[in-house]
């Protein structure tokens, strides 16, 4: 009766060999477990690998509303360097930062990237007021700064940005009860495919315009001058909105692409591992069958 | 008091948006479709106060409002 006696320390021999902590008896069990986790792997890498192919071909789209819309932003600021506009440094009067993000997540960091940002522009003015455009950028902004929330906008960024959704936010930011002296809109600075950057841009208050040094080279009536400067809100948010989108379809792109790698990756450790350990119960069945044999023949 | 719109308390921009739905809606068939995509706007926001976030409404709505509430005052 020894094999009976050496089976147990045996087994354990070959789950050793494979997985040191499995217990004993666990051989078998593990062999499934490893063949789940392979599947639930390989499922994902499937999931990743669409949404990657989703975001490329939504990517083309974007990135040619991003340029239309930069130049068109660009069009509009053109007037405030011809007439050299500088943000108004004035006391008292409140900063209003609006930060362009989107609602979806498994994007890489483009939005802590953005709360980063602002939480830097917060510790140098502590008082200024935010509008957070974006379910994931509220989420991280309310958590630190839910005292500065002002406005928050959900629903933005599922298609490529419209200009009446520029303007209906444009209109609710200029509806604010707050007097600002300036506005600063933060979003992300397509960079290239790969890289982007939280930059701010500057909106100005009517005030600002009017003390521009070259001001006098445009005849702008007062009356009109406030809706110059809603329309060029609107337009600025617009640029930032698309530009935002742009880098969040690229930034997809990219991770959902590490994301397959690395799955690709895990399906290959698992395979070896899963193809070992069968291989060990396999050897192990086989050492119990010939000591099984060779005990019944004595 | 140069713009009648002005009085009624629209905004510039929802005059301009007015305007450009105006203008979408009088092409032709195929070309309004694609158009009328450019117009859409479905955003949903909420007002922050002290902290706690405020009831979510829709943006269209809220706008729609506070210009029937501007139209009432007199205009500046």
């Amino acid at each position: 009766m020894l094999s009976r006696a050496v089976r147990p320390a045996l087994k354990a021999g070959a789950a050793a060999s494979v997985r040191p902590v499995a217990a004993p008896a666990a051989t078998y069990a593990t062999l499934r477990e490893i063949e789940q986790r392979l599947k639930s792997i390989s499922n994902i890498e499937k999931i990743t690998k669409t949404m990657k192919i989703v975001a490329s071909t939504k990517l083309n789209r974007a990135q040619r509303a991003m340029t239309e819309s930069r130049q068109y932003g660009k069009t509009s600021n053109n007037v405030f360097e011809q007439a050299e506009t500088k943000p108004l440094e004035s006391e008292g009067k409140k900063t209003l930062i609006v930060v362009s993000g989107s609602d979806k997540g498994l994007c890489g960091g483009i939005h802590s990237g953005l709360s980063k940002q602002v939480r830097r522009m917060l510790v140098e003015t502590p008082d200024a007021d935010l509008v957070v455009l974006g379910e994931k950028c509220k989420a991280q902004l309310s958590r630190s700064n839910s005292k500065n929330l002002v406005l928050s906008f959900s629903n933005v960024g599922k298609n490529i940005p419209t200009f009446a959704e520029a303007q209906a936010i444009a209109d609710q930011i200029s509806l604010l009860p707050g007097d600002y002296a300036s506005i600063k809109i933060v979003y992300n600075k397509f960079v290239n495919a790969t890289s982007y950057e939280a930059t701010p841009i500057e909106a100005f208050s009517e005030e600002a315009i009017k003390e521009s040094p070259n001001f006098s080279a445009f005849e702008i009536d007062d009356e009109v001058l406030t809706n110059f400067r809603e329309y060029s809100l609107s337009n600025t948010l617009f640029w930032a909105l698309a530009e935002g989108h742009a880098c969040e379809i690229s930034a997809r792109r990219n991770a959902m692409d590490n994301a397959s790698k690395n799955a690709g990756d895990m399906i290959g450790k698992y395979q070896i591992l899963y193809n070992r350990t069968r291989q060990a119960v396999i050897t192990g069945e086989l050492v119990e069958i010939i000591t099984g044999a060779s005990a019944s023949e004595e | 008091m140069a713009f009648a719109w002005k009085a009624s308390g629209l905004t510039y921009n929802k005059y301009l948006s007015v305007a450009a739905r105006v203008v979408r809606r009088s092409l032709k068939d195929d070309k309004r479709l694609a158009a009328e995509r450019r117009g859409e706007m479905d955003l949903k926001m909420a007002k922050w106060k002290n902290g706690k976030q405020g009831e979510h409404q829709n943006v269209a709505d809220a706008n729609a409002a506070s210009m029937a509430e501007a139209a009432g005052s007199p205009a500046s």
